[in-house]
């Protein structure tokens, strides 16, 4: 056989790290937001765009997106929707609970072909989350990027994600963040409609790079806005979400077409991904 | 590396002697049908089998394999691999065990299946008789058996037994062999160029042909539900592929408060395979028809691996064609079905 390594050389990639929760705090009705470190002490290093594989021994494992930036090398935030098995076991832990993580994992967004360009981030719903991570960098290291556009669509304004960013963001110079909700309640007083109904209310550059995350449906009426802008769809990165069991290329739920989204993505240009039948 | 020849009547001491070393797996009887096993005694061993139910992946990738053992104390990995000898695969079962020793290697490395993998000393052997189903003389012709340390011929009168690595070269210390005749060698080849002349089923077209056709009909949804239209969603036809490698992982408790974290096979042909949450009892699955799950197999069958694999991820021992309740399993029908579309 022509590999290099020998089995009992190699550690195991099923094996993980234990993780302790310093904070966790129902963000909206499903959904949990738990601050971490890893209890050895050492750094969680990834890219925005990574996931980790979450888990609880006894209960299973589930891929999740990094929530924050490497660049606040303290903790690392990860969003939890409790709607199975594990995550259900998940989002009932508190502060001092450890966890299990596996991670980094994929392949997250190109930084370098961000670097010194535009970016505008359209996220829908918890598409919030992964975002959130490449958010936080490039206001960390604001200077690397040119301008940062941000727009984020929810179904309803008690759904909205990390109330206290969006409070700051909604005054920052750094940024130009734009929000819209579908339903609107009587306290909402910002956009009501999709996601596209922000679109003309900002100049976008042909050459700006745009990210998208959101659910399933999303991406069409989001390309849609960004065709008629002429953006070219290799500088479109997607943030796409597919079962997944072992996030390291091998347990095959995740395919879409050939492609493992666990490593070739989450995040893949939309040039790569368009003519794949089953990628939207 | 060596050719040598071991008479009829010294073959048995020469698996006595090496399942007293070494415990051996091979070819053995059941009812009707043939599985691979633990040979008890070396009379079990039945090189003269058609096909396996289920192919030798199962010793590196078993149906169900402990990843993780946990309890209050912590967790640790599960793997104990033991030094073993798999006896008597066929060539298009070798190609097999060649993909999926790429595909668990490559990227991240997986000792789970490694660990067994490289612990296991294999002898291919020539096909004596050929399943009912069999396409592999008509399927990736270009793609030579590798991961394989020695080759057993059955001829007239004994084995002519061709070494391929210093693993191979080894096992010759458990039997009297002798170096094999010009003559001997001769009729081994005869033997395994007659083996490939006698498929019963046969694909009409190259691998490259077949791929950039059968890609082509990606598009077609007519095509793929009336393929798929009787497809119970059971998944044998993944189950019985040596070159699936699907799986699915769950974590269960014992009464003791410890517990195991556990890889099951799996199949995209199931209904839920591509099936995720998306929370308020809401979900999505991204290939929700029979028809797509059906494409979805015979897409990586015959198209999305090739460049890596160097060839088809399908070889052709017919298992799928013969298991599938619904008979429309078979790769042979599906693609000389496209092809003359
Ligand atoms: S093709 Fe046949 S074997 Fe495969 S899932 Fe359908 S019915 Fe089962
Ligand atoms: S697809 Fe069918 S014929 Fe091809 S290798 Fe798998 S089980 Fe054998």
């Amino acid at each position: 056989m022509e590999h290099q390594c020998h089995w009992n050389e190699v550690a195991n990639i099923f094996l993980p790290r234990e993780a302790t929760i310093v904070q966790a705090v129902q963000a909206t009705p499903t959904e949990k937001h738990f601050t971490l470190k890893m209890s050895d002490g050492q750094p969680m290093e990834f890219e925005p765009g990574q996931i980790v594989e979450l888990g609880l021994l006894g209960y299973g494992e589930i891929p999740i997106g990094f929530a924050s930036s490497p660049t606040r090398t303290e903790s690392f935030d990860l969003v939890v929707r409790s709607v199975g098995r594990v995550s259900g076991a998940v989002c009932k832990l508190e502060e001092g609970d450890t966890v299990n993580v596996r991670g980094p994992l994929g392949h997250g967004f190109d930084l370098d072909k961000l670097r010194g360009r535009d970016v505008l981030v359209v996220a829908g719903g918890i598409g919030l989350c992964p975002t959130r991570s490449l958010i936080q960098y490039i206001l960390d290291r604001r200077d690397e990027f040119e301008r940062f556009v941000l727009f984020y669509g929810s179904r309803e304004p008690c759904l909205q994600l990390f109330g206290d960013d969006l409070a700051c963001w909604r005054g920052m110079q750094e940024m130009e963040y734009h929000e819209t909700v579908d339903n609107a309640d009587p306290s909402w007083t910002g956009n009501v409609g999709v996601i596209t109904t922000l679109f003309p209310k900002v100049q976008l550059s042909p050459e700006t790079r745009a990210v998208i995350c959101g659910p399933p449906i999303f991406y069409r009426f989001v390309i849609r806005e960004l065709d008629a802008i002429g953006i070219p769809r290799e500088n479109v990165f997607v943030d796409l979400e597919r079962r997944m069991k072992c996030g390291v290329g091998k347990c095959g739920h995740c395919q879409i077409n050939d492609k493992y989204v666990c490593v070739d993505g989450p995040v893949f240009s939309f040039a790569d991904v368009q003519d794949l039948e089953e990628a939207f | 590396m060596t050719t040598s020849f071991i008479r009829s009547d010294d073959f048995a001491a020469f698996l006595t002697a090496m399942m007293e070393a070494v415990p051996v797996y091979g070819p053995v009887a059941k009812r009707s049908r043939f599985v691979f096993e633990r040979l008890e005694a070396p009379d079990e061993l039945r090189l003269d089998y058609d096909v396996t139910i289920l192919p030798p992946k199962k010793l590196f990738f078993p149906p169900a394999q402990d990843l993780l053992r946990f309890d209050e104390a912590g967790v640790e990995a599960a793997l104990e691999p033991t030094e073993k000898v798999l006896l008597g695969v066929h060539f298009y079962d070798v190609k097999a065990i060649d993909q999926t020793d790429l595909l668990f290697s490559e990227r991240n490395y997986d000792v789970n299946y490694m660990g067994h993998r490289e612990t296991t000393t294999i002898v291919a052997s020539n096909i004596q008789n050929v399943s009912g189903r069999a396409f592999f003389a008509s399927v990736g012709t270009d793609v030579q058996p590798e991961g394989h340390d020695a080759f057993l011929t059955a001829i007239e009168g004994g084995y002519v037994f061709e070494t391929r690595t210093e693993r191979g070269e080894a096992l010759l210390g458990y039997g009297a062999f002798q170096p094999a005749t010009d003559a001997q060698i001769d009729e081994a080849a005869r033997v395994n160029a007659a083996a490939l002349e006698q498929c019963p089923e046969k694909l009409e077209h190259g691998t490259e042909e077949i791929a950039t056709k059968v890609r082509a009909a990606f598009g077609d949804d007519e095509l793929w539900n009336e393929l798929a239209a009787d497809c119970f969603s059971c998944g044998t036809c993944n189950t019985v592929c040596p070159t699936c490698y699907c799986f699915d992982v769950q974590d269960t408790w014992n009464v003791d408060q410890s517990g195991q974290r556990t890889r099951f096979w799996d199949g995209c042909l199931t209904e839920d395979f591509a099936k995720c949450s998306l929370g308020d009892g809401g979900s999505e699955n991204f290939r929700e028809q029979r028809g797509q799950r059906f494409r979805h197999r015979i897409m990586r069958k015959a198209t999305y691996l090739n460049e890596k694999l160097g060839g088809p991820a399908c070889v052709g021992c017919g298992r799928c064609s013969a298991g599938c309740t619904a008979d429309i399993a078979d790769p042979v029908r599906v693609i000389n079905r496209i092809m003359a579309s």
